[in-house]
């Protein structure tokens, strides 16, 4: 039993050692494209606790540096208590100015509809109408962006609503577990013409900014985001779809770079396979060590 | 884990240390198998910074479920165990939980996201939660009935009170705001 703690303990402290060999923040796109700074950003991330996050607004910050992310908005379900934590860690963290901009949010979640409300300072109440809701966001210099709008939530969005929001995700993970769900997301944003977003709706299952919205800002900064989303300069790709203003897909595609960039793509690194193997079997003998008799009756 | 009914038996007469380690080994455990699991989902890894961090603010979890065991214990006496051996004793049917965790983990360790997202659809996720949660309960119902030698009805309590306290607390941290809405949303209201 010893030798197997052992076994377990020394594959644990190798997988410490290779993840932390392989620790380095992406670097961002950090382009310019037809004199815009395009900015990589996911607006629709979950922290812990209170939100079924799994992260904590400072792990969750950390994360989405390292994951190239340039702004995050942090929108937790009908509060923004946890959000104002990230933006305030955020501060501290990016005072090098190599941090991400944290937006405060948060997901207006009620049985008829889950609405982003991002860019706000105070909590707005789920029991009331989308339209409502959002006059509620813009009075506090927010933006409204419909969250995974498949078909079930369709009945909340009347025309009030749709005319009145700033944007609607047509591209969220759920989109990679069916055809279907993927085409209502885009038959939703097709609907209305609404400022495109790919969010990757953080809970913690994958990496944060899996889906990723491209802002083609004037400046990189949290007014220079708020500008660029409501003039609709947004782009969001999806297995060679592209959405968001033409006029930016067809220079981003002439640019070249933008399309070919992979926010899904995984780390293949020696030291990443390494750490997760090795991480893999050392929880399992460790598990087992300590399992004792009763895991071998 | 498959034969929990004479485990215990055999274990709950079994000669023990007691104390502080025998308390708190296999609960930090599963604090920082949850650490190393989130860490694994995120970055695909074992990062020191990022398990360590979760391990701690996850580890409201056991801590959670040792309160509820006190209070299912407490209610009929420590029935000739120390609560030291009647945590560890708890905590060794952790086992459907931890595979499970680890499972999660290699998942979104090994596959990419797309893929993963894929593979764990709330069909799959939900049957392998509920399987989970059956056989966890099968378990800790024969820790109560015999690790700590209760009659069947006694050992259903023990076990209904000891889920209905911690589950409700560990959901009510992860999500509470939001739950009155998920409800109304889930029963069309």
């Amino acid at each position: 039993m010893t030798r197997l703690r052992l076994a377990g303990g020394c594959l644990l402290a190798v997988s410490f050692a290779a993840g932390a060999f392989s620790d380095s923040a992406r670097r961002g796109p950090n382009m310019i494209v037809g004199g815009y700074r395009v900015l990589s950003a996911d607006f629709h991330v979950h922290s812990f606790p209170l939100s079924w996050g799994t992260l904590a607004p400072w792990d969750t910050v950390i994360e989405a540096h390292r994951r190239g992310l340039d702004v995050i908005a942090i929108t937790p379900h009908n509060h923004v208590w946890v959000a104002k934590v990230g933006r305030w860690y955020s501060g501290v963290y990016s005072s090098a100015g190599t941090g991400p901009i944290v937006l405060a949010g948060e997901e207006i979640v009620s049985a008829q509809y889950h609405l982003l409300a991002v860019g706000i300072q105070r909590t707005i109440g789920s029991n009331q109408t989308v339209a409502s809701a959002i006059d509620e966001i813009h009075k506090q210099g927010g933006i409204a962006i419909a969250a995974h709008p498949l078909a079930q939530y369709w009945p909340a969005y009347d025309a009030e609503a749709r005319r009145k929001l700033d944007g609607a995700e047509v591209l969220q993970p759920i989109a990679w577990r069916s055809e279907d769900l993927a085409g209502q997301l885009r038959q939703f944003y097709e609907s209305a013409h609404l400022t495109a977003f790919g969010d990757s709706d953080y809970h913690g299952l994958g990496p944060v900014g899996v889906c990723r919205t491209y802002v083609f800002t004037r400046e990189p900064t949290e007014q220079g985001v708020f500008d660029a989303i409501r003039a609709g300069r947004t782009v969001v790709y999806d297995r060679g779809r592209a959405y968001g203003d033409p006029e930016l897909i067809e220079l981003a595609a002439r640019d070249g770079r933008l399309p070919k960039l992979d926010p899904t793509g995984q780390s293949t690194g020696l030291s990443v396979m390494l750490s997760r193997i090795t991480g893999i079997a050392g929880l399992v003998i460790a598990f087992f060590s300590l399992g004792g008799a009763h895991a071998r009756n | 884990m498959l034969r929990p009914g004479s485990a215990y038996s055999t274990l709950a007469r079994q000669p023990t240390t007691t104390g502080m380690w025998l308390a708190v080994k296999r609960p930090l455990f599963l604090a920082f198998l949850l650490g190393c699991t989130i860490s694994l989902i995120t970055s695909a890894g074992l990062n020191w910074r990022l398990a360590s961090s979760a391990t701690v603010y996850w580890s409201y979890v056991p801590g959670c479920e040792i309160a509820a065991l006190g209070a299912a214990v407490s209610l009929r006496g420590r029935e000739g165990l120390s609560l030291a051996r009647t945590i560890d004793l708890f905590f060794m049917g952790h086992g459907p939980w931890t595979l499970w965790l680890i499972g999660l983990g290699a998942i979104w360790s090994f596959f990419p996201p797309a893929r993963a997202f894929a593979i764990t659809s709330p069909a799959w996720l939900y049957g392998a939660l509920a399987a989970v949660i059956v056989w966890s309960a099968w378990i800790d119902f024969c820790f109560f009935r015999f690790g700590l030698g209760r009659d069947r009805g006694s050992a259903w309590r023990g076990l209904l009170l000891q889920r209905l306290i911690s589950w409700s607390l560990v959901i009510l941290v992860i999500g509470a705001p939001a739950i009155p809405s998920d409800l109304g949303e889930r029963l069309r209201l």
